[in-house]
């Protein structure tokens, strides 16, 4: 069961893909739709059926399905392991995945090349899957890779348009900077550990056979893949581009999913990372400036996918502050409640997008909370969680984090985390009161919102409420079901009750002062930022990182590829062979001439010849004059 | 030192005319100056042959050489009688000359040392008569006679045929 | 009079004959030089025999001689129907072998 899980997305892929290469005209719509969705579904329910049999004490699963390289001690299979950390992930990302291939029926209805859409959106949710179930890292990787290719082929899905391309190049070349690393560890990790086989149980097995330097060194390069793929500080800039994407796909790929997989590379690699604490401590300080950079940027922006952009940015930080200080499995609930919440924002935000006919500039909008009262109410609840109130489901999750920062003694870590949090609120109440609330700047009338994009915004408005009940820390009635449940190597605090009380306290109200905040400066008159002060000019141009990158990489590139191709390779290569041919052709031009059908001159030859060989003979048979 | 007596000095006499000859055959502009090079070179060398005691050598030699072949060739010459601005034009000639003289030195070299490996003096005197070249001719050296009689039945038919005028009405 | 000296002249004379065939363009000239080297050739065998005191020296000069004779019968015969055809006694211009460029 756990081999169709992950076969039947390509399969599936693969049939719509054939489907639609026969005929790139035809509307099948509801044939697509009841392959890419119903395949969807499908998985849903084996993966969560897995899920039940986990919680029900059903051990680790291994499935093989092939072996694919044996090469003496190289010995790599096609296997996966489910255990109960890959069962919570595949748990939720089939599930919403699945509500947001429901929205993506509704979303992508007019769309002309439907079935290819789907086909790739299949595609990537086996992608997900390989990685998450994957037994070695070589199957991760794998799947890290397709992944990343996914996400190429559907942000650049509108290629008419050459910014969506670019968009896509850059998520992919950002991407590959990343995989550069993974792979350097992966493979420090193979040497160091040679013969003793390579899946990850073999590897947590006898990682006491690395040394400590090396451990370190392989568990930063392992985190810069997850730096690319999740959009940490130096490798974010794709983030916002890729929002050129459709907006489900925005929703699944760079909300719920994929960025997620580095945060789920770093708990996998737990048996590594608990060694080396520095390296940790190195990515717990990536995620808090990440997160904070993002808050910033994001209170600046205009465009509702790039604030929502920004966040997961933000939100990804602070996984990544849990993963680097240990508790593995608060940032694993932290994916968990993000991936629900954020889906939900996005998929708001789509609706809204297409309610308005394609406008994405918030302030153009405004007052659409009477006319599109269900999307309203739902973005108004994944607002308060990913504010991080209580009851909601940010909230426990995020103040997990929070608590570990703190009771590992990491005050500047808690702080930025803190002051992001109320950020967090900022911005995104701000993006909300200006969307729904405040004068409205169009009086267009709406598009017509189906039930496929509306239903789905229900079910996970309902999860972003409830999730957090599976992680309440100690001081709220110490349930942590999904601590327990993960068994991950976590470093467990102890706080004091009163404290735990004082910090959750903290955290909700940074959130109030934020969301008061935005609500006196943006729930009435709006207008969208000037670039006024130097400050300001600074935020909106999102610090100028993109700018620098330009001159720093891209242009010397562009100029020694520009060098290489235009000078380097007609003048010095093709001038070598030049050169040798037009030599040959010298030569054999003289040497024509030799052949001139003249006795005269062959006779000569013939004395030549002689010559040499009389020289030769006299030289031999030592004879002077 | 060689003895310095009279075959010394015919010898060298005839040696002059035979070089001399022969360079005036290879470079001489007009054919018929190079034919009467020749002549002169022939005749040396029928002397040449006088000198080793060969006598009917030097008879054969001035008969056939010379009063056939080097007639013939006059002949020939003055048949085809090319005016001189006709003849080859040979720039460099001299040129030419000069340096397969230099190319040809090596292997000239190498020919003398490889006659004069053998003994260096004469065995007999006169032993070699007529008689006896008569005598070897027609018993051990019977078959190379015909052969040779052949060849020149054949040599003279195939020189009809190569410079035999075409007659109207044949093919070629 | 050694034969050396002998042998000294006969390798001259080949070797002048030999320049003469390699240098001139005049068929004539040619067909004389090739007479020379035969001739040089003859006198080695004179001189072979007398050193020798064999026989079969001068026989093969004999015969040699009339192996002369039949090739300038022969050669003669060329050079004629050579220059009916084509009026020329330059063996340069007989190039229908070489390379058309």
């Amino acid at each position: 069961m756990l081999n169709l899980i992950v076969v039947l997305p390509f399969i599936s892929a693969l049939l719509m893909a054939l489907l639609y290469l026969q005929n790139t005209e035809a509307k099948r719509y509801w044939l697509y739709t009841i392959i890419g969705v119903g395949t969807a579904l499908l998985i849903t329910l084996l993966s969560l059926t897995l899920l039940y049999n986990a919680i029900n004490g059903m051990p680790t699963l291994h499935t093989t399905l092939f072996t694919w390289i044996r090469l003496g001690d190289l010995d790599i299979k096609l296997a996966f392991m489910a255990d109960r950390l890959s069962l919570v992930m595949i748990g939720f990302i089939t599930f919403i995945g699945s509500l947001i291939h429901i929205y993506a029926a509704g979303y992508m209805k007019d769309d002309e090349a439907y079935g290819k859409f789907f086909s790739y959106f299949n595609l990537f949710m086996g992608s997900m899957l390989l990685l998450v179930l994957g037994d070695n890292p070589i199957i991760m990787f794998i799947g890290w890779e397709l992944v990343g290719v996914c996400s190429y082929l559907l942000i650049g899905f509108y290629h008419h348009e050459s910014a969506n391309i670019k968009a896509a190049n850059k998520a992919f070349m950002l991407n590959r900077v990343g995989d550069f690393g993974f792979i350097m560890g992966i493979s420090l990790l193979f040497i160091a550990l040679e013969g003793h086989g390579f899946s990850f149980n073999a590897i947590e097995e006898n990682i006491s056979l690395i040394s400590t330097p090396m451990l370190t060194l392989i568990g930063f390069l392992l985190f810069v893949g997850a730096m690319g793929k999740s959009a940490q500080i130096p490798l974010y800039v794709w983030l916002p581009d890729a929002m050129a994407g459709p907006t489900p796909v925005s929703a699944l790929i760079h909300a719920a999913t994929m960025v997620t997989a580095g945060v789920y590379m770093v708990a996998r690699f737990s048996f590594v990372y608990i060694q080396v604490p520095d390296v940790g401590l190195f990515i717990a300080s990536i995620g808090a400036a990440s997160a904070l950079l993002a808050a910033i940027i994001a209170s600046y922006q205009s465009d509702i996918k790039k604030i929502l952009a920004y966040s997961t940015m933000s939100q990804l930080g602070y996984m990544f502050i849990a993963v680097g200080l240990g508790a593995y499995s608060s940032g694993i609930f932290h994916v968990l409640t993000h991936a629900f919440f954020k889906a939900l924002l996005f998929m708001g935000a789509g609706a809204v997008i297409i309610a308005m006919h394609h406008e994405q500039n918030i302030f153009k909008m405004g007052n659409l909370k009477k006319r599109l009262k269900l999307v309203y109410i739902t973005m108004f609840i994944a607002t308060l969680a990913i504010s991080g109130i209580p009851p909601f489901a940010g909230f426990f999750s995020k103040d997990a984090i929070l608590v570990t920062a703190f009771a590992s003694q990491h005050y500047i870590i808690w702080g930025v985390a803190s002051l992001t949090a109320g950020l967090t609120a900022f911005y995104m109440f701000r993006l909300l009161f200006i969307v729904f609330h405040g004068e409205a700047k169009s009086q267009k009338t709406l598009q017509y919102l189906p039930r496929s994009m509306t239903y789905p915004l229900v079910v996970l408005a309902f999860g972003s409420t409830f999730a957090g009940f599976l992680g309440l820390g100690e001081g709220y009635g110490n349930s942590q079901l999904i601590n327990t449940f993960l068994q991950l190597p976590d470093l467990h605090h102890h706080l004091s009750h009163a404290t735990e009380y004082m910090l959750g306290a903290m955290s909700v109200f940074f959130a109030l002062f934020g969301m008061t905040l935005a609500y006196i400066m943006f729930a009435h008159k709006t207008q969208e930022p000037q670039a006024d002060s130097f400050v300001k000019r600074v935020i909106i141009k999102k610090f100028y990182v993109d700018e620098v990158y330009e001159t720093l990489f891209i242009k010397p590139l562009l100029l020694l590829s520009h060098f290489i191709a235009k000078v380097l390779d007609p003048k010095l290569f093709d001038g070598i062979i030049q050169l040798s041919i037009f030599i040959y052709i010298g030569l054999s031009i003289r040497f024509r001439k030799l052949q001139n059908a003249k006795v005269h001159f062959y006779a000569l030859y013939f004395l030549l010849g002689l010559s040499f060989m009389s020289l030769y003979l006299l030289y031999k048979l030592g004879v002077t004059l | 030192m060689p003895e310095f007596n009279l075959e010394l000095i015919i010898f060298s006499i005839l040696t002059l005319f035979m070089l001399g000859g022969a360079f005036t055959m290879i470079s001489a502009k007009q054919t018929l100056y190079s034919a009467f090079g020749f002549l002169v070179s022939m005749l040396a060398l029928a002397g040449e042959f006088a000198l080793l005691n060969s006598k009917f050598l030097a008879i054969a030699q001035v008969m056939v050489s010379v009063g056939a072949i080097v007639v013939l060739s006059l002949l020939t010459i003055l048949t085809i009688n090319t005016k001189v601005e006709n003849l080859p034009k040979e720039p460099y000639k001299y040129l030419w000359i000069a340096f397969s003289l230099l190319i040809v030195s090596p292997f000239t070299l190498l020919l003398y040392k490889v006659l004069t490996t053998l003994p260096a003096h004469f065995a007999q005197a006169q032993t070699i008569t007529t008689k006896l070249v008569g005598k070897t001719l027609f018993s051990g050296w019977v078959l190379p006679f015909e052969i040779v009689s052949i060849l020149l039945l054949v040599a003279m038919l195939g020189a009809i045929i190569i410079a035999k005028e075409k007659l109207k009405g044949e093919n070629s | 009079m050694t034969p050396n000296l002998f042998f000294l002249l006969a390798s001259l004379l080949f070797s002048i004959g030999l320049v003469g065939v390699v240098s001139r363009r005049n068929l004539f000239v040619v067909y004389m030089s090739i007479e020379l080297m035969l001739s040089s050739v003859n006198l080695v065998f004179a001189t072979l025999s007398r050193l020798l005191g064999d026989a079969g020296g001068s026989t093969m000069a004999i015969l040699l001689i009339a192996v002369i004779a039949a090739e300038a019968a022969l050669f003669l015969a060329i050079i004629i129907h050579l220059y009916r055809q084509s009026k020329t006694l330059d063996s340069d211009l007989f190039s229908d072998l070489k390379e058309r460029t």
